[in-house]
Order: structure tokens, then C-alpha cells, then sequence
């Protein structure tokens, strides 16, 4: 076996070298239009066993009546899917994670493209700033999530003091009880994590925009805006773009923050998606269930993900 | 006929010789001389992480191996993971877990997939059932049987105890003061109206200093505080023909406005309170009421306080100070407990079983119920009468006192199919009460939610598990 492997390769070696001086036979042609996919073929196998197995048996468990605390696993057809589109919870937590996403997204973007501006241009200590705020990125989020509580926390909280201290008065808000302030705690902890990512990014984007356009903007007057909108923005559009992405993926899977500031409360009010499937599968022991929606996030994720790759035609 | 009568006494005789050190035997001398035949065998249990588990990992898993040779592997899980950990181990069929610790509302769920062996061929065989007659009635008639069958040993007094500050409760000034303004003495609350009258009368006199009450109010405990109030009330879970829910009937709006209405006099941020928040706020003084497990009685008499595992539980400043009561109304809430049960797909069942005999025992558990860092409370009479325990500190026999009565008039916990998403449903609802809803409409979605739940488990099905519970002496007040 192993002879024939050498003396493939030898067949193969040289009808790749020697090809100028002698006519390839039928099977070294054969063997070198078929290698490059021989070579890759492992790889490809265990992405696939360890990428889409996963998905394909999920895709099966949802078609079934897998639950923890019964034993009838039969199939039960699309079942699984028709409940889902009568489960108001569930889309009342597609709304919420849509809520974050739409607010969030937008505000790390400015702050991070703000404070690469700022940090653009050579300062004393810059290194050490730069680093400084990049720490909270490194931070785990149930850790984040978990201080942020703190900060919130109406007798030692932090906020509380300095909000009672700039009132004059004692100012008790219930951060992660009351309603209205509920979504403001985690978009703040989600923004203060995540917006020096966006920083990074920026900056770095930044970094490598055309100096001599600037200048030669500067020398014809053009205003900060102008330099802004016909320069620097469509220099890093397709920065922004891949950082957007990343970001909203991201934020449609938000869990540790929401788990650690409010668990999805007051009742359901601040419960995403992810939390919902997780206390469908884990807390709830819907097995079944639990993969019907995931696969139609997977669906809805690749679907938007799509539309935005081909909007912004980074799909090239 | 003479020398026949002579045999026949000599033979009695000693017929009762050779069985008089099997009946001395207890059950936890039964279990560990059946045990040695297992000796090097390692047995697997499952236990809540935290505090539960140095129990096992301390204590009584070195023991048994010293008695037994029988090595004790615990494999600690978060007690939200342990249904699914215990369930998936059932599933696969693996046998990872031998023994298991069991929340008694999971028992007809778990019972009925079939994941916990029937125990009683094992009781007769190693002589227990005697034994079991010692565990007090709430916790023994309720919690370890499931379609008569024994499925796990009752082995964690969890009950919900009144505790209050006597020195504030006890001063002269503070008792003229109040019985002049609502005509009857400062004393322990007997009803929800006198616990918010004197809950608003210290923080009226002594905020912000020292509070009226606080409460653990964040999951779980304020489900359980609903479940014992709206009973108390009046209030029926179901209808028990048609299996509705009626927990959004008067009983339930009026326990929900108040509950919400205590919140004023309890110091601020109540609602955002955790386990620990309140034990912090009632060990340093800050609240003179509160209601919680039997730990609490313990850590605030500076039991244990020495104890490198109860760092965290700060310093009590009221030691000597606090006095134990029956909560409002006299019934308290069981409030999860503890089972010892042994895993169906254990490939060690026998010596499983014959652990869980040894722990549950009376000698053993008297020692467990005592460790000052672990969380099992007494759960037996001779844990109650014990002297031992009752001299642990000066008002050990008033606690044990206190928690036998409690015990003895205890009400279950709701315990159906799917007990987890009916529990989920009330703990949502009671957080959006403290986010200012309105009681009824929480209430009215709360009962949907009950009806979708028992509609998928089936109703025919939860209808006969909701009657076997709603017949057992500590379902309803009678």
C-alpha cells in the first residue's frame, strides 16, 4: 500500500516536473487534475463532520418530540415550526434583541470612530491610552456584566453616589428592576464593552487612509466634513462595514451582559433570543423545541448576513 | 413434657441471643457491615456545588470509605443544572451517577421517566423502614413517595423560619409605643396585616438605621412566598375538575399588591435583593424582621463563624439577639428540600442505596445536620430532641423548637410534570410585579402561561398527578 502511495507520488512528481519533457500517462493526468482536491479532502471531511454534522442532526432533533422529561422521541413533522410562529415570546425576544442591536450597534460605532479620532494623531502616552482602553474588550462579558450589576446596585453602587452627589439629593433608580432604565443598563455595559473594539478597528483603519488626499484637501480649504464624507468615510467603508457585521452578529447573540445584569426581566422584558433558547433548552428541557429555533436564527442569521455582504458587495 | 418446655425456653433463649445485636444494629450499622462487601468499589453521588457539597467531600464520603472502603466520588452541580444533568445521564444510559441528590418537585417528572429506582425492596432488606418513621411527617408523608413507591430519603429540613430582632421586639419604649398605637402587643406577627404594621412602625421609628423586615426578594424566594401566602389566603392553584389555572383570582391580586405594598418599609433596592443581600442586611442589623431557611437561624447566632467555608457570610452583629418564629399565619412554606435517591442506570445500586441509608441514618445525619458548613437542616425528631444540638448555642432548643413546629405545619411545594416551567412562570411574574405592573394583569398572563404549560404536559395527565399532590396532609391548609 504504501509502495503504490510513493509511486503515485513519484508518477505525480513527475508528471508535474517533467511534463515539458514527456507526455504525462493517462492516470498521472488524471492524478494531477485530481490532487489539489486529494489534499484538501481531510480537511474538508472533518469541517464537515465537525461544522455541519452538528447542524444536520439538530435540523433532525427539530422534526422530532425530544424533551428531557419524556421518552417519546417520535418525529412529529414541522410541528416544532408551526409552534414557533404562535410563540408570542418568542418574537417578543426577537424584538428585543432587535431593540439592543439597533441602538447599540450605531452608538459603539460613533463612540469607537470618535475615539480613533482622537487617538489618530501622535500624542504623548498614546500607547499606554490606547491600551487602557482597550481592557474591557479582554474582559469576559458575564465578568462585565457582573460589575456593571455593582456599579448599578442603589445602596453601593457607584452611579448612585455620584448621581445622589450631582442632585443634591439621594437618587435611588432600580437599574435593573425598573423598566425604564432596564434597557439603558445593559446598552451602557454592552457600549462601554464592544465600543473599543470598534475603536481598534477604526484606528487602525484610520491609520491607512491616503495622507496625500488629505493634504491635498487641506491646501484647497475643504472643510473637516468634506474631508470626512468624500475622503476618510469611503476609505474606510469597508472597514466600518466588516466591523458592523461582526458586531451585529454578535449583538443578536448577546447573552452574558442580559444574564448577569437582569436574567431577561423585569419578567420577559429584556429577554433576546439567546436567552429564550437557552432557558427553552436548559431550563425547560424542550430539546426539540430548542433546535427549531435555533435553526431558524441560523436561517434568519445567514439570510441577513447575506443581504448585508451583497449590499455592501464585500461578497466579491 | 418437663425437660421438652426446657428445650423449648433454651431455644427461645437463644434464638433471642443471636438476633439481639441484628435488632441493637441501627440502620447506619446495617448499611455499613452490607456495604463491606463492596469494599474498592467507587461510587459516584450527585450534590448541589457550593456549601452542600463539603457535606460529601468533607465529611461523610471520607467516613464511608474509612468504614466501608468504598470510595465516594461527588460530582457537584449548580442546582439549576442537576434535573438536567441527572436526566441526561438517564437518557444516555451512561450510569455516571450512582446516587443523586433530588429536589422533591422533581420527583413525578423524574419518577416517571423512570430515572430513580424504587427504594423499597432495598428498606426491607436493610431494615430502615423503622428508621424513616423518625423523619418529621412534612417532610417523610410528602417528599418521599411518588405513586407509592419510595423513591428518595426526605435529608434537608428546608423550611421557611421567622426570624426577629428580640432586643427591638423586647424594649419597653418600642412595646408602649406600639401596643398605644395599635392596641395589641409588639410580639412576633401572626398575620400578614400585624407583619406590615410593625414592619411599618420600626422603620418609622428607626430608619434608616434598622429597617422593619427585608426580604430575599429576586428568584427564587418570593415564588415560594407567593405560593404559602396565596394558600393561606384561600387560593387554589387549578381547578381541579378542569385543570384552569386560578391563581389570578382575589386570593392572588390581594398577596400581590401586598407584597408589593412591604416593599415600602424595607430598606431601598429591596427588590434587587439576592440570598446574601438579606442575610447581610439582618446579620448587621439592618432589618429587624425577616424570613428564610434555617441556615440563617444558625450564621446569625455566629454559629460556625469560625469556619473557613463561611468567610463570606458576614460577622453576625445580632448574635443573641434573634428570636425564632412560625412565619405569618402559621403555615410556612417547605420551600425545596432535599432527597437521597439512587440512580436507575447506577451500576452500583446496592451500594448506592446502602450510602444514602448511611447518610439519611439517624447517627449520621445527626453528625451532617450539625456541620456548621453545610446547608442540611435537622429534618428528623432526634434531630429536634437532640441534646447535642440543642447546646450549640443558648437559643438552639428555641430554634429547633421552631423549626419542628414549622416543619410539622409546613406547606409543599407545588410539585407537577414540568414543575421547572410552572416555577418559571411565577418567578417572571413576581419580577414584573416589583417593576410596578399591574397585580392583575400579571396575574391573568401568569394563568395563561399555567394553562399552556399543563395543555402541553396534557391535561388528563397533570389532572391525576395535581390530585395525588393536592391530596397529601401539606398540599392545602386544611
Amino acid at each position: 500500500m504504501r509502495r503504490h502511495f510513493f509511486g503515485m507520488m513519484m508518477t505525480v512528481s513527475a508528471s508535474l516536473n517533467g511534463a515539458e519533457q514527456r507526455r504525462p500517462s493517462r492516470f498521472g493526468r488524471m492524478l494531477e487534475d485530481r490532487l489539489p482536491y486529494l489534499i484538501v479532502a481531510p480537511a474538508i471531511l472533518i469541517l464537515l463532520l465537525v461544522g455541519l454534522f452538528p447542524l444536520i442532526y439538530s435540523l433532525i432533533v427539530s422534526f422530532q418530540r425530544i424533551t428531557m422529561t419524556e421518552n417519546d422521541t417520535s418525529f412529529v413533522g414541522i410541528l416544532n415550526y408551526a409552534e414557533l410562529f404562535r410563540d408570542t415570546r418568542l418574537w417578543a425576544t426577537l424584538g428585543h434583541t432587535a431593540i439592543i442591536t439597533a441602538i447599540a450597534l450605531p452608538l459603539e460605532l460613533l463612540i469607537g470612530f470618535l475615539m480613533a479620532q482622537l487617538f489618530i494623531d501622535r500624542m504623548p502616552g498614546r500607547q499606554i491610552f490606547v491600551a487602557l482602553l482597550v481592557l474591557p474588550t479582554v474582559i469576559s462579558p458575564i465578568v462585565a456584566g457582573a460589575t456593571w450589576r455593582l456599579m448599578f446596585d442603589v445602596r453601593f453602587g457607584p452611579i448612585g453616589q455620584v448621581l445622589s452627589f450631582i442632585a443634591g439629593e439621594p437618587v435611588r433608580i432600580l437599574w435593573t428592576v425598573n423598566p425604564a432604565y432596564v434597557y439603558p443598563a445593559i446598552i451602557i455595559c454592552e457600549v462601554w464593552q464592544w465600543s473599543p473594539f470598534m475603536f481598534l478597528l477604526l484606528l487602525a483603519a484610520l491609520s491607512n487612509v491616503d495622507q496625500s488626499q488629505l493634504e491635498a484637501a487641506e491646501i484647497d480649504g475643504a472643510s473637516y466634513f468634506r474631508v470626512l464624507r468624500a475622503i476618510v468615510l469611503p476609505a474606510i467603508a469597508p472597514v466600518i462595514a466588516v466591523a458592523c457585521l461582526i458586531r451585529g452578529l454578535d449583538l443578536v447573540r448577546i447573552f452574558d451582559i442580559i444574564w448577569a445584569l437582569t436574567e431577561g426581566g423585569p419578567g420577559s422584558m429584556t429577554e433576546t433570543i439567546s436567552l429564550y433558547t437557552y432557558v427553552q433548552g436548559f431550563s425547560q428541557f424542550e430539546t426539540s423545541y430548542t433546535a427549531a429555533i435555533s435553526f431558524v436564527v441560523i436561517v434568519l442569521l445567514t439570510l441577513i448576513t447575506t443581504l448585508v455582504l451583497k449590499r455592501m458587495e464585500l461578497v466579491r | 413434657m418437663k425437660f421438652r418446655t426446657f428445650l423449648g425456653a433454651v431455644a427461645v433463649l437463644v434464638l433471642a441471643a443471636s438476633s439481639a445485636p441484628a435488632a441493637d444494629k441501627d440502620a447506619a450499622d446495617t448499611a455499613v457491615e452490607a456495604a463491606k462487601k463492596y469494599a474498592g468499589t467507587t461510587i459516584s453521588i450527585v450534590w448541589e456545588a457550593g456549601l452542600q457539597s463539603l457535606d460529601p467531600l468533607n465529611y461523610s464520603g471520607p467516613q464511608w470509605e474509612k468504614l466501608t472502603g468504598i470510595k465516594v466520588k461527588v460530582v457537584e452541580v449548580p442546582t439549576d443544572q442537576m434535573f438536567t444533568k441527572i436526566m441526561q445521564d438517564f437518557k444516555s444510559g451512561a450510569g455516571a451517577y450512582d446516587a443523586l441528590n433530588v429536589i422533591p418537585s422533581w420527583m413525578p417528572d423524574l419518577a416517571r421517566a423512570g430515572a430513580l429506582e424504587p427504594l423499597d425492596k432495598y428498606v426491607d432488606k436493610f431494615s430502615y423502614r423503622d428508621e424513616l418513621q423518625d423523619i418529621a411527617a412534612a417532610y417523610r408523608d410528602n417528599q418521599m413517595q411518588y405513586d407509592g413507591k419510595i423513591y428518595g430519603f426526605p435529608d434537608d429540613g428546608d423550611v421557611m423560619l421567622l426570624y426577629y430582632r428580640k432586643d427591638i421586639f423586647e424594649d419597653p419604649k418600642m412595646k408602649d409605643e406600639f401596643k398605644a398605637k395599635f392596641g395589641y402587643e409588639l410580639a412576633p406577627p401572626k398575620d400578614w396585616k400585624q407583619f406590615d404594621q410593625i414592619g411599618q412602625f420600626i422603620t418609622d421609628k428607626m430608619a434608616p438605621k434598622v429597617y422593619g423586615a427585608g426580604f430575599f426578594r429576586t428568584a427564587p424566594y418570593p415564588q415560594y412566598m407567593f405560593q404559602e401566602r396565596f394558600r393561606m389566603e384561600g387560593g387554589k392553584f387549578f381547578n381541579a375538575n378542569t385543570m384552569k389555572a386560578t391563581v389570578n383570582g382575589d386570593a392572588g391580586v390581594r398577596v400581590f399588591k401586598e407584597m408589593l405594598a412591604e416593599n415600602k418599609f424595607m430598606p431601598p433596592g429591596v427588590e434587587q435583593w439576592n440570598f446574601v443581600d438579606n442575610l447581610a442586611a439582618f446579620l448587621q442589623g439592618t432589618t429587624a424582621m425577616t424570613i428564610s431557611w434555617p441556615p440563617y437561624g444558625r450564621w446569625a447566632a455566629g454559629y460556625g463563624s469560625g469556619e473557613e467555608a463561611l468567610k463570606w457570610v458576614p460577622k453576625s452583629q445580632v448574635a443573641g439577639k434573634v428570636g425564632y418564629a412560625l412565619t405569618p399565619l402559621g403555615r410556612p412554606e417547605l420551600g425545596v428540600g432535599f432527597d437521597l435517591s439512587v440512580s436507575a442506570t447506577s451500576k452500583n445500586k446496592e451500594a448506592a442505596y446502602l450510602f444514602i441509608q448511611w447518610l439519611n441514618s439517624k447517627k449520621t445525619s445527626l453528625e451532617r445536620v450539625q456541620l456548621p458548613y453545610t446547608l442540611r437542616d435537622p429534618f428528623r425528631l432526634s434531630h429536634y430532641a437532640s441534646e447535642k444540638y440543642r447546646a450549640l448555642w443558648p437559643d438552639a432548643p428555641a430554634y429547633l423548637d421552631t423549626i419542628k413546629k414549622s416543619g410539622e405545619k409546613g406547606l409543599l411545594d407545588l410539585s407537577l410534570l414540568q414543575q421547572d416551567k410552572y416555577d418559571e412562570a411565577m418567578t417572571k411574574a413576581i419580577s414584573s410585579l416589583w417593576a410596578g405592573e399591574d397585580p392583575k394583569a400579571i396575574l391573568d398572563r401568569m394563568a395563561q402561561q399555567f394553562d399552556a404549560i399543563t395543555e402541553k404536559v396534557g391535561i388528563e395527565n397533570q389532572k391525576a398527578v395535581y390530585k395525588v399532590w393536592a391530596a397529601k396532609p401539606g398540599a392545602y391548609p386544611q
